[in-house]
Order: C-alpha cells, then sequence, then structure tokens
C-alpha cells in the first residue's frame, strides 16, 4: 500500500531543467514567487489521500481538493496529459511542458506518469489506490472498467474509496459513448443556445465552461461522499462510485429556461447585442464598456436611483425617464424605450471612465459594473485587497515566474493554499513508486517497457 | 405524501443549516446542500420577501410567491418559516436557531447581518463551532465591500462577459446569470463541506468569506496566465476556441436550428464528408491534411454550413455519431427538457408535487450517486410552510406557544 502521508512534508520542485528526481526538499523551503512556503495554518482537507487522473479542464476538480490541503497526485499517462497540448504556451511556445492551462489546473499537485493501457500501469494504479481515499478519473464509460480500474476492481484492496467519473454525457443511457468535447455538451446541455446573437449562430462560452462546470460539481459531490464516508466507523467504512455528467452539469445552469418552457410556454431566446430590457446591459463608455443593470431581477427597484443620477449630472432628456411608463416592465421591454434610454444614457457614459461610472454608480447603491478585461482583473483594487494576484508560481521547467489567481474564498481557520507548481512530466514518479515500495530495478523496468515515465 | 418518505439515508443528513440566502447563488448554494440531505431552513420574513419569489416564470403566468419557477428551482428539499427580525421574540427565536445548527449562511452585503445582530462574531457567541457563509458580491472586507451585484453584472466585472461572443460585436456574455448558476454555489458548497471536515476533526469551526467576483475569475485561468505570463490581452473569438478544424457550429434544417461537430482526425474528416455526401471535400486539397484545414478553416467553414443546411439535424447528429464523429444538435430549453433522451434516461429532471404550482419540474443535481443517491426530495417551500413544524421540532414549542408567538408579530 502506498503510504501518502510518507511524503507530506515532502517535495522535489527543483529548479534546474535536467532532472526531475532532485532529492527531496522540505515543503518550507522557499519557493520562488513566494509560493509554496509552509502552511501556518491547519488545512481543512489535511489527510486526504486524492489520484487525479483526469487529462483536461476536469483537472480543475483535484485544483480544488489540492489547494484545501488534500494530498493530490495526478496521474499521466506517459506522453503527458491531453492538456499539455492546449494553449495557451508559455512565451507561446507550444510544448508539452509549456502548457499554461496545465499549470493552472495542476498547481498543488504531484504528478506520475504511468501507462494505464498497460497490465503492469493498472496493477500499480491499484495499489495506489489501496491508500487513496478519492480518485477522480475523466474517462467516457467503460473505458476504466476496461481496464480492470472500475469502481468494483478497488473494493476488494479500499471498501472505504469513493471513486469519481467525469464524462461528457455520464455513463449510462443512449448517449454514453457519443464522442464530444466542452462544445458539444454545451449544445446538447441547452446552455450554448442562449449565447450570442439574434439571427447568427450562437456562440459558447469562454473557456470550457461546460467542462468547469462538471468539475466543481464532481468536487462538491465527491467531497460530501468523503463526509459520508468518514463519518463511518473506522474499519466499516463504505465508498461509492459517483457518475458526473458535464451535459446535466450544462443543464444546472439555464437559469429559468426549463421552467420558462414548463410554465409559460416559452422558449428563452439568446438575446446578446442589445439592452436585455431598457437600462440593462452593456454600453460603452470613454475606455471600454459597463454593464448597467438598472432593472434589477423581477422588479424595476434601481430605476429610479439610475434616473436620478443622470438628472443630477446634466444629462440630456434624463427626467423623461421619470415618468410614469418607466414603471411598467412591459414598456421597458420595448424598441422605442430601449432606444430613448441609449440616447440618454450613451453621451453620458461617453465621457466617463468604466471606473469612474463603477464608483459613482455603486456609490449610488446602483448594479453597475466594468465590463473586465484580463488587463482588468490584476489592477482591482478590491481584488488587490484580498491579495487574489497575491501568488506568483514559479515554472520549473522554463525558470519562469508570473502571477497566478489565487484563493476563491477567504476560509479562517483553514486558510486556501497555493501549493506547489504544477509536477514536470513524470516529476514524482520515483519517489511515488518507491514510497509504494517498487524498487529501483522494478522501476527500471517499468520505464523501459514503457508502463511508467 | 413526500417523497422524502421513501428514500434511503442522504449523505448529509444530520447536517442543519440556518439560512438566511435569497436570490441567486446563495440560494443555489443551499440547494445543493439539502438536496444532498442537509436540513436547510430558510429563513424568510414577509417584509423582506425574496426577490426570486416575484420573478417570472409563473405557474399558469399567474404572479405569486409561492409560483415562481425560478425561485422554486433554487429552493428544493428546504424548509421555510418566517421570522420579525426585529421583533424581540423573533430575535429570540433565531437564537435559539442557530444554537442547534451547523452552518449560518448568508448572501447580503457586509453589515446586514451585523444589523441584525448575526455577524460572524455574534452567532460565535451563540454557537462557538459554527460554519459561518458570507458570499457577498466582493468580500467582507475592503475598499469595494459595499458594491452589490448580480449575476450578470459579476460575469462582467470576472471578465467571463467581455471573452464570450464575436469579437467585431458587443460582447455577448452566457445569456444568463451565469455565476449565480455554477461557480458561486459550487466554490461555496465546496469550502462549507471542507469546513464541517474541519470542524469534525478538530472541534473548531470558521468563517467563510466568499467574495462572488473570485470563483469565476479562477475559471479564467489559462487566459489571465496568457496575460501575466505572456502579456497577450485575450478577445472574444466566437466558436473558434479549439486549434482544430473543422470545429464549430453549422445550420441544420428549420429556423434557428444549429449543430456543433468538429472532425480533427483524418478517420473523423473522411467520415464527416462521407455522410454529407462531399466528395469534392474529400479531394480538396486545402482540406487534405489537420495543418491544411486549420489554415484554410474559413473557406472550410463557409462550404460546410451548405451542406450541413441541408441536413435535420438529429439525423446528421445521429450519422456522424454513429462514425463516432463529435456532434451535437444546439438544443433549446423545450429540446433539453422534453426531447432530450439522454436526459430522461439518466433522471435528470424530477417532478414533484408542489402545493400550490402542482407537479412541476426541478434540476437534479449532475452526478449519480451508487450508494447514496440523493436527488431533490421536497418541492420548494411556500412562504413559511414549515414555521410551525420547525419551532415545534426545533425550539419544542407547542401550539399554545406558536399561536401566542404569532399573535404578536413575531413570525410575520
Amino acid at each position: 500500500m502506498y503510504d501518502f502521508a510518507k511524503f507530506t512534508s515532502k517535495s522535489s520542485h527543483n529548479m534546474d531543467m535536467e532532472t526531475s528526481t532532485a532529492p527531496a526538499a522540505p515543503t518550507g523551503a522557499a519557493m520562488p514567487g513566494g509560493a509554496g512556503a509552509a502552511p501556518a495554518s491547519p488545512a481543512a482537507l489535511a489527510g486526504l489521500r486524492v489520484l487525479d487522473l483526469c487529462g483536461g479542464y476536469e483537472q480543475y476538480a483535484g485544483k480544488l481538493f489540492a489547494q484545501l490541503g488534500a494530498e493530490v497526485i495526478l496521474v499521466e499517462p506517459v506522453d503527458g496529459s491531453r492538456i499539455r497540448r492546449e494553449g495557451p504556451f508559455l512565451h507561446d511556445r507550444p510544448h508539452r511542458e509549456h502548457s499554461l492551462a496545465f499549470a493552472y489546473f495542476n498547481q498543488g499537485k504531484r504528478g506520475i506518469c504511468v501507462d494505464l493501457d498497460t497490465a503492469d500501469g493498472q496493477a500499480l494504479l491499484r495499489r495506489l489506490a489501496a491508500g487513496a481515499d478519492l480518485l477522480i478519473s475523466g474517462e467516457a464509460g467503460g473505458v476504466m472498467q476496461a481496464r480492470g480500474l472500475g469502481a468494483e476492481a478497488f473494493r476488494a484492496v479500499q471498501p472505504g474509496l469513493v471513486t469519481t467519473n467525469i464524462s461528457l454525457f455520464g455513463e449510462t443511457g443512449p448517449y454514453a459513448h457519443y464522442q464530444g468535447d466542452d462544445l458539444v455538451a454545451m449544445a446538447l446541455g441547452g446552455l450554448l443556445y442562449l449565447g450570442g446573437y439574434p439571427g447568427q449562430a450562437p456562440t459558447v462560452a469562454h473557456g470550457q465552461q461546460g467542462v468547469l462546470a462538471a468539475a466543481q460539481f464532481a468536487a462538491v459531490a465527491a467531497l460530501v461522499a468523503v463526509w459520508d464516508v468518514e463519518g463511518q466507523p473506522p474499519g466499516a467504512r463504505e465508498g461509492q462510485h459517483l457518475d458526473v455528467s458535464v451535459q446535466e452539469s450544462v443543464a444546472m445552469a439555464l437559469e429559468n429556461s426549463a421552467q420558462f418552457v414548463e410554465l409559460e410556454n416559452t422558449v428563452r431566446k439568446r438575446d446578446a447585442g442589445g439592452q436585455r430590457q431598457a437600462g440593462t446591459g452593456v454600453f460603452a463608455c470613454r475606455d471600454g464598456l459597463v454593464y448597467l443593470m438598472a432593472g434589477g431581477i423581477a422588479s424595476n427597484r434601481f430605476w429610479a436611483g439610475t434616473v436620478q443620477w443622470l438628472v443630477e449630472e446634466g444629462a440630456p432628456g434624463a427626467a423623461s425617464l421619470g415618468e410614469p411608463q418607466w414603471n411598467d416592465a412591459s414598456y421597458l421591454a420595448t424598441d422605442e424605450a430601449k432606444r430613448i434610454f441609449m440616447d440618454v444614457f450613451a453621451p453620458f457614459a461617453a465621457t466617463r471612465t468604466k471606473a469612474e461610472l463603477y464608483a459613482e454608480g455603486q456609490r449610488r447603491r446602483l448594479p453597475i459594473c466594468p465590463v473586465s478585461t484580463v488587463a482588468d482583473l490584476p489592477q482591482s483594487r478590491q481584488l488587490q485587497h484580498r491579495g487574489y494576484f497575491g501568488n506568483s508560481t514559479a515554472h520549473p521547467f522554463s525558470g519562469s515566474a508570473f502571477a497566478i489567481p489565487g484563493a476563491p474564498y477567504g476560509l479562517s481557520a483553514t486558510p486556501w493554499q497555493a501549493g506547489r507548481p504544477a509536477p514536470r512530466l513524470g516529476e514524482h514518479t520515483s519517489e511515488v513508486l518507491a514510497a509504494l515500495g517498487v524498487d529501483v530495478g522494478e522501476q527500471a523496468v517499468l520505464l523501459r517497457a514503457g508502463a511508467i515515465a | 405524501m413526500n417523497a422524502a418518505d421513501n428514500m434511503p439515508r442522504l449523505p448529509l443528513a444530520g447536517v442543519r443549516i440556518a439560512d438566511f440566502t435569497w436570490i441567486g447563488a446563495g440560494s443555489y448554494t443551499t440547494k445543493i446542500l439539502a438536496d444532498f440531505g442537509a436540513d436547510v431552513v430558510k429563513i424568510e420574513s414577509s417584509g423582506r420577501i425574496d426577490t426570486l419569489r416575484d420573478a417570472r416564470p409563473f405557474k399558469d403566468g399567474v404572479r405569486g410567491v409561492n409560483r415562481s419557477g425560478y425561485f422554486a428551482d433554487r429552493n428544493s428539499s428546504k424548509r421555510s418559516i418566517t421570522l420579525d427580525l426585529k421583533h424581540p421574540q423573533g430575535q429570540e427565536l433565531v437564537r435559539r436557531l442557530i444554537a442547534g445548527s451547523d452552518v449560518v449562511s448568508n448572501n447580503f452585503t457586509p453589515g446586514v447581518m451585523e444589523r441584525f445582530g448575526l455577524g460572524y462574531e455574534a452567532v460565535r457567541a451563540i454557537r462557538p463551532d459554527i460554519v459561518y457563509l458570507a458570499m457577498s458580491m466582493a468580500g467582507q472586507t475592503g475598499p469595494e465591500a459595499q458594491y452589490l451585484g448580480y449575476g450578470l453584472t459579476m460575469g462582467a466585472v470576472t471578465g467571463l462577459q467581455g471573452l464570450c461572443g464575436l469579437p467585431e460585436r458587443e460582447p455577448a456574455g452566457t445569456g444568463t446569470n451565469y455565476p449565480d448558476h455554477v461557480p458561486n454555489p459550487s466554490h461555496a458548497a465546496f469550502a462549507v463541506l471542507a469546513a464541517l471536515r474541519h470542524r469534525r476533526r478538530t472541534g473548531q469551526g470558521q468563517c467563510i468569506d466568499l467574495a462572488q467576483i473570485e470563483p469565476t475569475v479562477s475559471l479564467l485561468g489559462p487566459a489571465l496566465l496568457d496575460f501575466t505570463a505572456n502579456g497577450r490581452v485575450a478577445n472574444r473569438s466566437g466558436n473558434d476556441h479549439v486549434a482544430a478544424a473543422p470545429h464549430g457550429v453549422y445550420p441544420t434544417q428549420g429556423t434557428d436550428r444549429w449543430i456543433a461537430l468538429g472532425a480533427e482526425t483524418q478517420e473523423a474528416w473522411r467520415a464527416l464528408v462521407e455522410v454529407l455526401q462531399a466528395p469534392a471535400l474529400q479531394a480538396d486539397p486545402r482540406f487534405g491534411t489537420p495543418a491544411a484545414r486549420w489554415q484554410h478553416r474559413a473557406a472550410l467553414d463557409a462550404a460546410l454550413a451548405p451542406l450541413t443546411a441541408g441536413h435535420e439535424g438529429y439525423a446528421l447528429m445521429q450519422a456522424l455519431q454513429a462514425r463516432g464523429v463529435p456532434a451535437g444538435v444546439v438544443q433549446d430549453a423545450s429540446d433539453v427538457l422534453l426531447r432530450d433522451p439522454q436526459l430522461a434516461a439518466r433522471g435528470h429532471w424530477v417532478y414533484l408535487d408542489h402545493p400550490e404550482m402542482g407537479r412541476s419540474v426541478y434540476n437534479a443535481l449532475p452526478v449519480a450517486l451508487s450508494r447514496t443517491p440523493s436527488r431533490p426530495h421536497r418541492p420548494a417551500p411556500l412562504l413559511g410552510q414549515h414555521t410551525d413544524e420547525v419551532l415545534a421540532e426545533r425550539l419544542g414549542l407547542d401550539a399554545d406557544a406558536i399561536a401566542a408567538l404569532r399573535a404578536d408579530g413575531a413570525l410575520s
């Protein structure tokens, strides 16, 4: 059985580009850029041992576990996770050690390379799983079973193991074996249809949000299952298998669309490129775009405040927006109302920056904000206050360091921790196998045979 | 009879949540926990009604605080009580409820809970090991802590909106309040579960400060790193996200009907042109290899669109999938709810009998659990539906005591 605990105080993130098997150094050693410093606080998920077999954006689930303190080992094929071949690439140089997506989604994890399509690799994984609490995979239904690595394969060696598989359509049902990717799942899940402009092909959300949605729900469900297992008496713990569908995760994001069909027999359409209703939508300003929501949800509770702002600032025509018809939601939905509002608001916004509109609108308790670019985010004074970009990650292969998004939540007693940089290809294979009791001779055989890397 | 009566023990059974969340992300967070079996008591007030109770769509199109489908889907498996927190006895009741709770949750701007006397320090005085979830837009401290927003504005300020759509048009976003439905509820639920685990191991509670502008930014990591490491400011790119061609959305028969497909490999490409019966494309040297197709992708898309437009979408999807080509109809909400055989087979849509709305639809969690299946098991609560039940069960109050409290206005 692999003893994860043996390595909880060790790491080997050396900066040289030669080798991935340098002697282990204490985690407390200062990391370039400040990442990986010894945690001063306890970790919420301390002691939890996770095997992450995912190859794409599903890896976000393991990242959530790692950065609250679980010991996460990424298990890659010998030629690396497929995400290593996805951009953007550091310095615009496509290379399997340059994927910024890989660097991001695997921060905080160790990494080993095992060919799970070989009998030796499968045997290694079963031995690793015997010492794990959670295994997360991202395969189509049946793939893990065909490798002899389905949930039932682990029951004898680790009955308390929670296995979680993320697939596009789930492991059962008529589409279980459909081919696809994020775009296809966003299409069949219904969210793609809502994105984009009337009269043109729908446009999908940026950045594989469907796969990421499944990764997030998988992480939540897996932690629920771990909670359940840990609540059982030691020695009699029973895990279970979780089957997560990207398509269903996308359907969770349809807002009220299904209910509009059911209750009002109405199919919601995409509506970008104009105001959703008068006063709600994207507007140009002096240095970019802002989003104003003068209508709020289910009421136009911010209308009066918006009009008062425009009147006080002397916007021509603003006073007319206070007339009674503007309290009528059906009027706000008309093209006339949208045009009149635009005629008043556009010249007002054109002379002001997004930062000015954000600050003054919010001072007036109105839901307005900039449409941020990625360049704006590190400049956000609120994110700076929260230290969100305060972490810099080392990139051991290149020797670079760059700012990286930080804690998505603050936990007062058990803070989020950045953890080690994403592993280099096979960086921890040898140390993990050694701890598993695979001696150097056997490792050499496996390496030569291509079962590990 | 509630479906709950026939359910096996759910994995979060025994976890008690005093829930002050409302509207979007907060309510969706506690829906997840409730569907997994936590006992979520939604603390409402008839003087400050959750605005989603007044949001379309309504059952039969008729407005009413117990008729909104938008509200219902976000509040499955919960119980509702009404209390007047400004009433001294309402205050006393809520403090006693909190004393018996594991989690207190809210998504107000900072200061609101404090004005109710229910800030973290005050709650900790009542229940020292409480897990306290605060999920305001911008976090509990900082220059913008008092700022307010909704999912739509948060999608914009986090950068997601600006990255979705066509580069030459204004940003399209997702068309929804996306941060409310996935990033914020799932991160909040994960943090609560982690904090509960820590408490079970150490006895220590804590305060979770989730700023709703952060999880969505965290999902944009690759684009952010492209800026911090490479200096590139990513722009919208339509459906052009994958370094492969063809890959995108193409028209099919009918009005506003589309199919998403991709054919990266040579095998998939050959299968695609055979299904589309387009031998000319097969022979065209511009499209002969993955690199050539990428180089000529605009011409490729222009050649494919008229071909796909002649096919019925589902038939084309099935023909392509039969050949192993990734393809999916761009389904609208009606397709997803009423037509999709996969979601039906998975039991994604759960129908529950609501006291006022009748049989109505709810999203199930997007995960099948083998040993502890977890699904919405109660319809959304009527406003204050469980006031008497919860006060009797949790605080041991009898009918006379409850009637007296009601007569005094503490339960409004």
